[in-house]
C-alpha cells in the first residue's frame, strides 16, 4: 500500500498514438510489477495490465492519461510507466 | 452519467422525439439531472406549489390554450414563472407553433425552446424513458461477460488468471460473449444491471500465448450477443490465495455493483479443473433457485429428518398394535 506518491498525469509523446504494438509494450512493463495500475482517459478507466483495456483508450498523442498505482512495487511502477509513456518509442522507426 | 447537456440530449434524443429547435439552448444553460417531466399548467395559471424548476417542460395544448387565453400582461407574468434559469428547456407539443411571447421570454432569459409534432402524452412518455436511460449510473468494470443458459455470469479476477480463455472456452461450448475486458455496466431504471461490450473493442478478445482474436469471424453470429443483464459475479482466485471458499451452499455472498446486489461465487483455480462445467453448473443452480428449488436447503432437510429421528423405544413390540 501506498505512501501518497500514487497516481500522475502523463502526456503521450508516441507520435502515432498508443497503438497496439505500444500498447503491448506497455503491459508487458507493466506486468513486470507487483501493482493494480488503472489508467484513465476522459471518463474511462481501464486496468493498466490488459492490453486490451489500453487499446481500448485509443489515446492518441498529446493526450493526457491518469496513471493510479497501487501496491508493494508503486513508485518503482510509475517511474517506469510514466517514462515509458512520454518517451517516443516510434523515433528512428521511420513512421511519421 | 449523472446528468446531461441540453445539447447532449437533443443528440441523443433530438431525432426520436422529432424536435425542432424554437429558441437554441445557451453555451451554458443549466443541466438535465432529473427523468421527471412536468406539465406546468397550475404553475401558469399562478399556483407555484409543487413546481419541479429542474425538469423539462412540456406545453401540450391545453397549456398552449390558457395562454392564448390570457390578456398581454398576465401571459407575460405567467411566462415569467416558467422561464427560469433551472429549468433545461420547454418543449412545445401538438405542432405548436411555439407563441411568439415564449419565443421572446425564453430568448431574454436564455431558456431553450423546442417543437415537436407528436402529441403531449406521447412525448412525455418516451422523453421520460429515454431520459431514464441516459441518466442512469453507468460503470466499467474489468473482466469477461457471458450469456451462459441466459444466465449472465460475469467473470472478474486478476489480469492474467484466466477470464478470457474462461469466456472463450464457454463460447466454444455454445454459450455467447458479451464483452471481453472491459464491461461497460448500466444499472437499468428497472433495478437490474445491463452488460455491454465496447465499440472500438467489440468482441475481439486477447488470448495469452496467441494474441488478438476476432470471436464474432471465428465462430460467427450465434457466438456474440451485444447486451445482457448481469445476474451473477464468478470471480477467480488463485487457490493460493485463497481465503474461505463454500463448501455447502446455504450462504448465498453478495457483491454489489452500482448499488444492485447479485450473487458472487469465489471460484479457486487449479491447473485440471474444468471451469467451464463448473461455469454452465453456476448457471443452472442460479436458475433452479429462481425457480425455487435449492439443492443444498433441500439436501440439508432430508439429512435432518434422519439426524433428528426419536430413538424407537427398545421394549415396544412393534407387532402388538391395536
Amino acid at each position: 500500500m501506498g505512501d501518497g506518491l500514487t497516481e500522475r498525469n502523463v502526456v503521450i509523446a508516441n507520435r502515432v498514438g498508443l497503438h497496439a504494438r505500444p500498447a503491448a509494450e506497455f503491459v508487458k512493463l507493466a506486468s513486470r510489477f507487483d501493482v493494480d495500475i488503472k489508467l484513465t482517459k476522459e471518463d474511462l478507466t481501464i486496468d493498466g495490465k490488459s492490453i486490451m483495456g489500453v487499446m481500448m483508450l485509443a489515446a492518441e498523442c498529446g493526450s493526457t492519461l491518469l496513471i493510479a498505482v497501487d501496491g508493494p512495487d508503486e513508485a518503482e511502477a510509475l517511474e517506469a510507466l510514466s517514462a515509458f509513456l512520454e518517451t517516443d518509442i516510434e523515433e528512428g522507426t521511420g513512421l511519421a | 452519467m449523472d446528468r446531461l447537456t441540453v445539447q447532449q440530449l437533443i443528440e441523443r434524443l433530438g431525432e426520436k422525439l422529432a424536435l425542432e429547435i424554437s429558441t437554441a439552448p445557451p453555451p451554458t444553460g443549466p443541466d438535465v439531472v432529473t427523468s421527471d417531466v412536468f406539465r406546468p399548467g397550475l404553475l401558469l395559471a399562478g399556483f407555484e406549489q409543487g413546481f419541479n424548476a429542474d425538469a423539462i417542460q412540456v406545453l401540450g395544448q391545453p397549456e398552449l390554450a390558457y395562454l392564448e387565453s390570457l390578456e398581454e400582461l398576465a401571459k407575460a407574468e405567467a411566462l415569467a414563472r416558467l422561464c427560469v434559469p433551472s429549468v433545461p428547456c420547454v418543449i412545445v407539443t401538438d405542432g405548436g407553433p411555439a407563441p411568439k411571447e415564449l419565443i421572446a421570454t425564453a430568448n431574454a432569459s436564455g431558456t431553450a425552446v423546442y417543437v415537436t409534432p407528436m402529441a403531449a402524452s406521447t412525448l412525455g412518455r418516451r422523453l421520460a424513458a429515454g431520459l431514464d436511460n441516459l441518466l442512469a449510473p453507468q460503470a466499467t468494470l474489468h473482466g469477461t461477460l457471458v450469456d451462459v443458459y441466459g444466465v449472465g455470469l460475469l467473470f472478474t479476477g486478476k489480469s492474467g488468471i484466466g477470464k478470457s480463455e474462461c469466456g472463450l472456452d464457454l463460447v466454444e461450448h455454445g454459450h455467447r460473449l458479451v464483452a471481453d475486458d472491459v464491461v461497460h455496466v448500466t444499472r437499468a431504471p428497472q433495478g437490474h444491471l445491463i452488460g455491454s461490450g465496447n465499440d472500438l473493442l467489440r468482441h475481439y478478445m486477447e488470448i495469452r500465448g496467441v494474441g488478438i482474436i476476432d470471436v464474432q469471424a471465428m465462430f460467427g453470429i450465434r457466438a456474440i450477443r451485444k447486451q445482457k443483464r448481469i445476474e451473477v459475479e464468478v470471480k477467480l482466485v488463485s487457490w493460493s490465495d485463497l481465503e474461505d471458499y463454500e463448501r455447502l451452499g446455504f450462504e448465498e455472498n453478495r457483491i454489489e455493483i452500482l448499488g444492485v446486489g447479485i450473487p458472487l461465487v469465489t471460484l479457486p483455480l487449479v491447473s485440471g479443473k474444468n471451469i467451464t462445467v463448473i461455469s454452465e453448473v453456476i448457471a443452472l443452480n442460479h436458475l433452479l433457485k429462481l425457480h425455487g428449488v435449492h439443492a443444498a436447503r433441500e439436501f440439508d432437510s432430508r439429512l435432518r429428518g434422519l439426524t433428528s429421528r426419536v430413538p424407537e423405544s427398545a421394549d415396544l413390540d412393534r407387532g402388538d398394535t391395536e
